[in-house]
């Protein structure tokens, strides 16, 4: 009589769930514990702080975490979950539901990486925790596949899957169509993902479908069409925070700092508890020179990033430049030093960026002498260790090294840039423009043009070994290359596809499979969001004998050629 | 600077007070539905003052997080709208989970009347919130039955709290309509304690919009159990 609203068969058995209820208020953590007795739960955990949370997590596998928002002083609840997801502390079944006293902007708009299951805003009670419970487990069933497919970043089996759940779930149309966005987003499709968002469109007025629409126009370098509809976005919802984060970039791709600036100012009045968020202003007001809000942003990211598993080093880098800007350097070399004890262990460029920063600092305020000392030992650790930091390290240390007036390491920087992006038009273009400013344009041009060559000669040869059907000669020769140009991502795309085609021809191979994953994923890494990778994943993926499903999608296309360079 | 900087501080202050408040106010109802739940009128001779104490804290709560919305939409960060895809089953289901035992301990006969498949776009915080506000406020008016219907009606949904009783003063349909007609000022909050109630629902149902549509609520008196009717239209 008083529960009338019978729910068709499908009864979760929530007895024998572990649970872990957190929350600094004793109180709340009793009654959530009655409530989850009545239940039937047994087996529940609690803690009283983030810190509490994280080692009972890190010992108990939970099926359901109810974790309170705001946590008084260190992690709060969001930083919990972070750093649960990343430190693998959950199952893929484990649900996790949000509590807090009211809804508030990060809780929800924040286009956090990490969202939870559910939100619950207090009070909590029987009845509307068994409803979300049982919708967020339901919900566990229908993503799990999908959830799967991802995270083995076979993005378009994932997609696929998403099609056919939303022809069986109703409930779950919309998230499911927004998954399916981000999916074909990152596999290089856009117009698959318009479709999707357009199709959520058609139903309601989502801001996250219209600001999915925005992003893909200003990937596409429209940024006028781009910027209106962000524009629009925040009008129709001023607290959708993720709009403002997309607007500034789409100022800055336009080389308006100005505007960008405004607009993270904005947002971080909105949301200020975004570690890269403040980050990103940050580095705007430094472009703009304007040290009192750079510092302040920094100085707020860093407070920020405190107990968040998702903290850089990026913030005490810039705090540094900032000193140097107010003529402190020794502060500066204070804030290095610092990061380098802190994220040393994590991040392997740390001493060179540091080092950098350290120049940069000498050389805004003017040290020349002490600017071209760390020019020498920034040369020296380079000549100590083989590896590269990334494109833009490279170029900030190659920009760098010729101010302060050492030649040979910034040469060999740039000629690395070039041999492993021989096809970048845009990224040589800049390369050619820090030799001119050095002066040495001409020998700079000639040295672009023979990396190109060498570049492409490499990959050439491999593609005519696959061509003649010389499979096993090939994979041998790209392996070459790939030592050669470790970062050339035409090159580790075809090291990938000849590996493929050699395993199609030949049988699958473990370690040829296990080789091929691995020279996917470092070029996801370089640049993520490429068609070429998603396909490449899928008839990876295809080509693996344990599922039934065997070679069903492999078959159907033919294998496609490793492209050849134009160069 | 000073100026925001103060009412910054303001509103720090107002939402850790608020969170602490609602702490309380969740164990105290909690733990008065837990008493009620095990009790029945012969085994304690206090049933009906918890009953109506219950129905107090509800209020209490209601209230509470009534001000705060609306405080945040005048102050500093707004409410954030939150719609999403929910199954209308899974929302009559958290009204009347919510609404048992205070309906229960008022001999309160509670109906659901809801399309299995209906599924509409909505916050479903805000409006579990505002219906079960309407459920609580039945109880007021109510003789021993109240009738809770979700169903489509054309291009919206309508969602009617209906009760048994003689039907809503004029006085307070009079509110109704001048809750809907826009003019909040209107609302004499210090003879008609129904007029909060109204203006927030009324809010709630403006922020949902859909084709140039909005929602809206209004007051009648008659429906299928003859007394009050609540009426939220959702686009």
């Amino acid at each position: 009589m008083n529960s009338p609203v019978e729910r068709k068969a499908e009864q979760i058995d929530w007895a024998g769930k572990n649970y872990l209820v957190v929350d600094d208020f004793i109180g709340v953590r009793q009654l959530l514990r009655e409530s989850l007795r009545s239940l039937g739960a047994r087996n529940i955990d609690q803690a009283a702080s983030g810190g509490e949370a994280i080692a009972l997590l890190a010992k108990t596998r939970y099926d359901v975490v109810l974790c309170d928002f705001n946590l008084g002083d260190g992690k709060n609840g969001q930083q919990v979950l972070e750093e649960a997801r990343v430190r693998n502390f959950l199952l893929p079944s484990s649900v996790w539901m949000m509590v807090s006293a009211e809804k508030s902007v990060e809780s929800v708009m924040g286009a956090a990486e990490h969202q939870p299951d559910a939100y619950l805003v207090k009070p909590i009670t029987e009845g509307v925790l068994l409803t979300r419970l049982n919708r967020a487990w339901h919900r566990k069933q229908v993503f799990r596949p999908i959830d799967q497919a991802y995270a083995e970043k076979d993005y378009l089996r994932a997609a696929r899957l998403c099609d056919e759940q939303i022809a069986a779930s109703r409930v779950h149309e919309v998230e499911l169509l927004r998954m399916k966005a981000r999916l074909m987003e990152k596999s290089g499709e856009p117009e698959k993902a318009r479709e999707a968002y357009e199709r959520v469109l058609n139903q309601r007025e989502y801001q996250w479908a219209r600001s999915g629409l925005a992003k893909i126009r200003m990937v596409n370098g429209e940024l006028e069409q781009a910027r209106q509809m962000f524009l629009g976005v925040i009008a129709e919802n001023r607290y959708y925070i993720d709009a403002y984060d997309q607007l500034a970039q789409v100022y800055q791709n336009m080389g308006k700092y100005e505007e960008a600036c405004t607009i993270l100012e904005r947002a971080t009045k909105l949301s200020p508890n975004s570690v890269p968020r403040q980050r990103n202003l940050g580095k705007v007001c430094l472009k703009l020179g304007n040290v009192a809000m750079a510092e302040k942003a920094f100085r707020k990211c860093i407070s920020i990033g405190e107990y968040s598993v998702r903290k850089t080093p990026d913030a005490y880098l810039g705090l540094a430049r900032v000193c140097g800007l107010k003529n402190d350097p020794k502060e500066a070399l204070v804030l290095l030093a610092a990061a380098q004890r802190e994220f040393g262990a994590e991040h392997p460029d740390m001493p060179l960026r540091a080092k950098i920063t350290e120049g940069l600092v000498y050389h805004e305020s003017g040290d020349y002498r002490h600017a071209r000392k760390a020019g020498d030992e920034l040369e020296a650790q380079l000549n100590a260790r083989p590896e590269r930091p990334d494109v833009p390290t490279c170029l900030e240390m190659a920009t760098l090294l010729f101010a302060v007036g050492v030649k040979d390491a910034p040469v060999e920087l740039l000629c690395y840039v070039a041999r492993n992006n021989h096809d970048n038009v845009v990224l040589l273009d800049e390369v050619q423009a820090i030799f001119d400013k050095a002066r040495m344009g001409e020998e700079g041009a000639s040295l672009i043009r023979a990396s190109k060559k060498e570049a492409s000669d490499l990959m050439n040869q491999g593609v005519l070994l696959w061509k003649t059907g010389k499979l096993g000669e090939a994979v041998t020769w790209m392996r070459t290359a790939r030592k050669e140009l470790p970062n050339n991502q035409r090159i580790l795309f075809n090291a990938a596809q000849v590996l493929i085609s050699h395993m199609r021809d030949k049988g699958y191979d473990e370690l040829m499979a296990a080789e091929a994953h691995e020279v996917l994923a470092h070029v996801d890494h370089l640049q993520p969001g490429q068609q070429r990778f998603a396909q490449l994943m899928e008839q990876l993926a295809a080509l693996a004998p344990k599922v039934e499903e065997v070679n069903e999608v492999a078959a159907e296309e033919a294998p496609t050629p490793p492209s050849e360079s134009e160069a | 600077m000073d100026d925001t900087q103060h009412s910054q501080q303001l509103a720090l202050f107002l939402a850790s007070t608020a969170h602490d408040m609602k702490n309380s106010i969740s164990v105290l109802s909690g733990t008065l539905e837990r008493l009620l739940d095990g009790a029945s009128p012969q085994t304690e001779t206090a049933y009906p003052q918890m009953a109506q104490m219950l129905y107090q804290t509800r209020r209490l709560n209601d209230n509470l997080m009534q001000l705060l919305a609306l405080y945040k939409q005048v102050g500093q960060p707004e409410y954030p709208f939150d719609v999403q895809a929910i199954p209308m089953v899974e929302l009559a289901e958290q009204v009347a989970a919510l609404g048992r035992v205070l309906l229960q301990s008022r001999g309160i006969a509670f109906e659901v009347e809801v399309d299995t498949d209906l599924i509409w776009h909505l916050d479903e915080d805000l409006i579990v919130g505002v219906v079960s506000h309407a459920v609580n406020n039945a109880v007021n008016y109510t003789r021993d039955r109240i009738r809770l219907a979700l169903r489509q009606e054309g291009e919206v949904l309508e969602i009617r709290v209906e009760d048994n009783g003689d039907g809503y003063p004029q006085a307070l349909l009079d509110a109704g309509a001048e809750a809907m007609s826009g003019v909040a000022s209107g609302v004499d909050f210090r003879t008609n304690s129904a007029g909060l109630g109204l203006y927030f629902a009324r809010e709630v149902a403006r922020m949902h919009r859909h084709r140039g549509q909005h929602g809206a609520v209004r007051l009648e008196n008659g429906g299928r159990l003859g007394g009050g009717c609540f009426i939220l239209t959702l686009p």
